[in-house]
């Protein structure tokens, strides 16, 4: 377990397909070994009126804890964040009465998953109710829990393979938490904030376009 | 007397009386009475004329008679049934009127008076009741005497045969031992570890069956001879019969072979020595431990063997019918073999030689790790959760909260199996019954520095410390060497004086090349610690000297001393290979000089001289040290 930061890669005129082709092309040149797929996916439930002010439940799945079930419930002012064991899914089943799930905001970011020394990087198409949204790189540095001391370093890899792309500051969610120890729900903070923006964002216009 | 609390219920059959049988053999049965009906009918058979016990008697004489009448009054009367009541109880009327009369006049005494009735007294012959009461009592003493020698005789019969008494007092203990269950009508048990968290297929269960009618089909043959082999027999009320497949003895071998030669061995059998046969007289408890062995041996083996398969091992463990082959070390294997043996006449044969050196670690060690096993089947770690599975280990229970990553979780996975854990046991095993060896070789071959090793008493199945001290018998004051061996499964972990850790494999030889070592670091260390004492001054020493024959292991040490005023020099040199201590002496300045045409003035004779070799084997004392000391004595006293 280490620091991990997400970043969104543009895809300019290329189809979904082949950025993440040619972005393999470039962390294989690396010396990366492809160790598998990985996903992460996304649901959002919203209460019920009944229950008064609305708030949101999202519950996400990391393929890479297999074992545990991220939720971040968001209230409006804050997010509560909490990891629990698989039983939630279920948990969440049987109060589909309070907090029904949205059929259309599910999303989710797979791809092939690459490893290379310390570094996990992880290509991820991203989909929203399987529509093609974009591409989000992830790139964990494992020796560190703290982002202060590996962003740097980070960064220069990151700037490696993705170029100009590549992020200029740390993401917004982890600016505050820079001096504090990583932990597995960071990541998926991240995921939910690139989520929930590509939920917002209209389709690529790149999609619009005719082949 | 304790026959007075039991209560019998007596009840009318259920069928009704077959009133008549048709020819066709159809039986027409009379209808069942109503509540009325039946008052009436028992209320007819009241006779209110019996009063005493005496007209009951009569009664039953007459009962015949009446008993022909009966059945027409009852059909004559029929119109209303209650007629031949009335006229009972009528009857009754007048005469208690007529008693009532009777008593009322002779009350009165005026016209009737009652006078008791004289009795003739009975003429009584002294003699003759004298006679007839002898008679009588002799009678009477007679059926006594007979009584009681009858109850004599079957109370010793009881005591020969000792047939235990009840069944029940029999069942209700066994049923504080052992499971049981009551399935139609046989009482079942079961032997299985189920209920102790044994998960093996195999059902361990037995009847039991009350043994009485086999021993009365015994007990006849037998009681014509009397005193015979009947009371030698233990017999119980109890029959146990238990399953072909549980019966005899079984017991786990467990032997390490080294080149088809065995090194150790260990029979497990928890029973202890005595086996039991599979006789069939033997009491229902021994049969039932001996079953119960039989099964937990056969799940131990089945666990063993399906491991040994599943196991992915660089030389892939065999398993050829009921023996397990595991290589533990280069040359060494373990062999497990399960051992029934199901006719009880037939001993196990034991070839005394080898096997006679019963190895208790292993046995206990083998007979453990399934009860582990089983106590992990049903005690879970708390806190349980509430709403989750039950089993998982309490890491794997924090795993989603603590958002372990795959990697963990795999690790979490990974158990070792029962046949890994002995393996590695066998293999500590092995290693430390190696180091002993050496160790004990060493110490007798050693008679200079003395080894002595300290083994800790803590120490776990596959790991032990022990601590060797080299010393000079009579100096161990001046200096020790000490070293530690940490024994694991594949090699050893010394730790030397200076602090350097050394790692050695599984070859004893190592280990006795690092002894070797350190009794040659020993005898210079103890050389210096004694020319301090002696007031000698060490000029120089190494542990390592570059110079002279190279060993064929190691390297020679040394040391130079100068005696307190500087004119005699000792030199000691250690081979540790060959075992040999080199010493030299140099005198400087000579005490006899004669001028050369090179060396011309005694001055130059203060730059050092010529060495000499002492023999020390010439010398007086009983070790090295001593004649060191000797040495060193001489030469300072001499200046």
């Amino acid at each position: 377990m280490g620091v991990t930061i997400l970043s969104q890669f543009p895809i300019d005129n290329r189809t979904g397909p082949q950025t993440i082709e040619m972005l393999t092309k470039r962390i294989l040149a690396l010396g990366s070994v492809q160790q598998g797929h990985f996903l992460v996916d996304c649901e959002t439930y919203s209460s019920v009126q009944a229950l008064g002010h609305q708030r949101s439940v999202h519950v996400l799945h990391n393929s890479e804890q297999p074992a545990t079930v991220f939720s971040l419930l968001d209230t409006g002012t804050k997010i509560i964040p909490l990891a629990t064991d698989g039983l939630f899914d279920l948990l969440m089943m049987k109060m589909a009465s309070f907090y029904q799930s949205k059929k259309q905001t599910k999303a989710e970011s797979k791809g092939p998953r690459f490893e290379i020394a310390d570094f996990c990087v992880k290509l991820g198409t991203v989909t929203v109710s399987s529509n093609f949204k974009g591409v989000l790189v992830e790139v964990e540095y494992k020796p560190c829990v703290i982002p202060a001391l590996c962003w740097e370093l980070i960064l220069e890899f990151l700037q490696g393979f993705l170029g100009s792309s590549a992020p200029a500051a740390p993401p917004a969610f982890l600016q505050n938490r820079m001096q504090e120890i990583y932990s597995p729900i960071d990541t998926i903070q991240q995921y939910l904030e690139h989520f929930t923006h590509f939920r917002k964002s209209q389709a690529p216009t790149m999609m619009m376009r005719p082949q | 007397m304790a026959f007075n609390s039991i209560n019998i219920s007596v009840e009318a059959p259920i069928e009704n009386q077959i009133q008549e049988i048709t020819y066709d053999g159809m039986e027409i049965y009379q209808p069942p009475l109503t509540l009325s009906e039946s008052l009436v009918k028992y209320a007819q058979k009241i006779d209110f004329s019996k009063t005493t016990d005496l007209d009951l008697k009569r009664e039953d004489t007459t009962d015949d008679s009446k008993s022909d009448i009966d059945p027409k009054d009852a059909f004559q009367s029929s119109l209303w049934p209650w007629d031949s009541v009335r006229n009972k109880l009528r009857n009754a009327h007048q005469e208690v009127c007529v008693l009532a009369d009777v008593l009322a006049i002779a009350k009165d005494k005026r016209y009737m008076v009652l006078d008791p009735v004289p009795q003739e007294p009975l003429e009584t012959k002294p003699m003759v009741q004298i006679y007839a009461r002898k008679k009588a009592l002799a009678g009477a003493a007679n059926v006594l005497l007979t009584g009681a020698e009858k109850l004599k005789t079957s109370q010793n019969e009881a005591v020969r045969n000792r047939t235990t008494p009840d069944f029940h007092i029999e069942l209700l203990r066994l049923r504080q031992n052992w499971r049981l269950k009551k399935v139609s009508n046989t009482i079942i048990g079961d032997l299985s570890y189920r209920t102790a968290g044994s998960k093996y297929l195999q059902t361990g269960t037995f009847e039991v069956t009350k043994a009485e009618e086999d021993e009365k089909t015994n007990s006849p043959p037998s009681s014509p001879l009397p005193g015979g082999i009947v009371p030698a027999k233990p017999s119980s009320a109890l029959k146990v019969s238990i399953p072909s497949e549980l019966q005899g003895v079984a017991y786990i071998e467990v032997l390490c072979q080294k080149d088809f030669e065995d090194l150790c061995s260990a029979n497990i059998n928890f029973l202890g020595s005595g086996a039991p046969s599979s006789n069939p007289d033997m009491h229902w408890q021994q049969k039932l431990e001996a079953a119960q062995n039989v099964l937990f041996c056969k799940e131990l083996f089945n666990q063993l063997a399906k491991e040994a398969v599943q196991l992915q091992n660089p030389i892939p463990h065999m398993v050829v019918g009921n023996q397990i082959m595991a290589s533990v070390l280069p040359s060494i294997q373990l062999i497990i073999a399960l051992r029934h043996s199901t006719s009880g006449d037939k001993k196990i044969e034991k070839p005394s030689h080898s096997r006679s050196e019963h190895d208790h670690v292993l046995e206990h060690s083998l007979h453990q790790l399934l009860r582990e096993v089983h106590h992990k089947n049903t005690h879970h770690p708390f806190p349980h959760p509430a709403t989750g599975p039950l089993g998982p280990s309490k890491k794997r229970m924090m795993a989603g909260p603590m958002a372990a990553d795959r990697y963990e979780l795999l690790e979490m996975t990974k158990q070792e199996t029962l046949l890994e854990q002995i393996v590695r046991q066998t293999q500590h095993f092995l290693m430390r019954m190696r180091t002993e060896y050496v160790l004990d070789t060493l110490a007798k071959e050693f008679k200079d520095p003395l080894i002595t090793s300290h083994w800790s008493t803590h120490s776990s199945a596959t790991r032990s410390c022990v601590k060797i001290t080299i010393l000079t018998h009579g100096y161990d004051a001046v200096h020790s060497t000490p070293l530690l061996v940490y024994i694991a499964e594949k090699g050893l972990k010394c730790i030397c004086r200076d602090g350097r850790v050394m790692n050695l494999s599984y070859e004893p030889q190592e280990l006795r090349d690092l002894i070797f070592y350190t009794i040659n670091q020993h005898r210079i260390q103890i050389v210096i610690g004694l020319a301090k004492v002696m007031g000698w001054q060490i000029l120089e020493n190494s542990n390592h000297l570059g110079i002279g024959a190279v060993e064929p292991l190691g390297n020679a040490a040394s040391c130079l001393l100068a005696s307190p005023t500087g004119d005699r020099i000792i030199a000691v040199r250690c081979e540790p290979q060959a075992n040999a201590i080199h010493v030299s002496v140099a005198h400087s300045p000579r005490t006899d000089f004669f001028p050369g045409r090179l060396v011309t003035e005694r001055k130059w004779e203060h730059l050092g001289g010529q060495f000499r070799d002492v023999r020390m084997d010439k010398m007086e004392g009983k070790n090295f040290l001593y004649k060191m000391e000797l040495l060193m004595a001489s030469l300072t006293s001499n200046s």
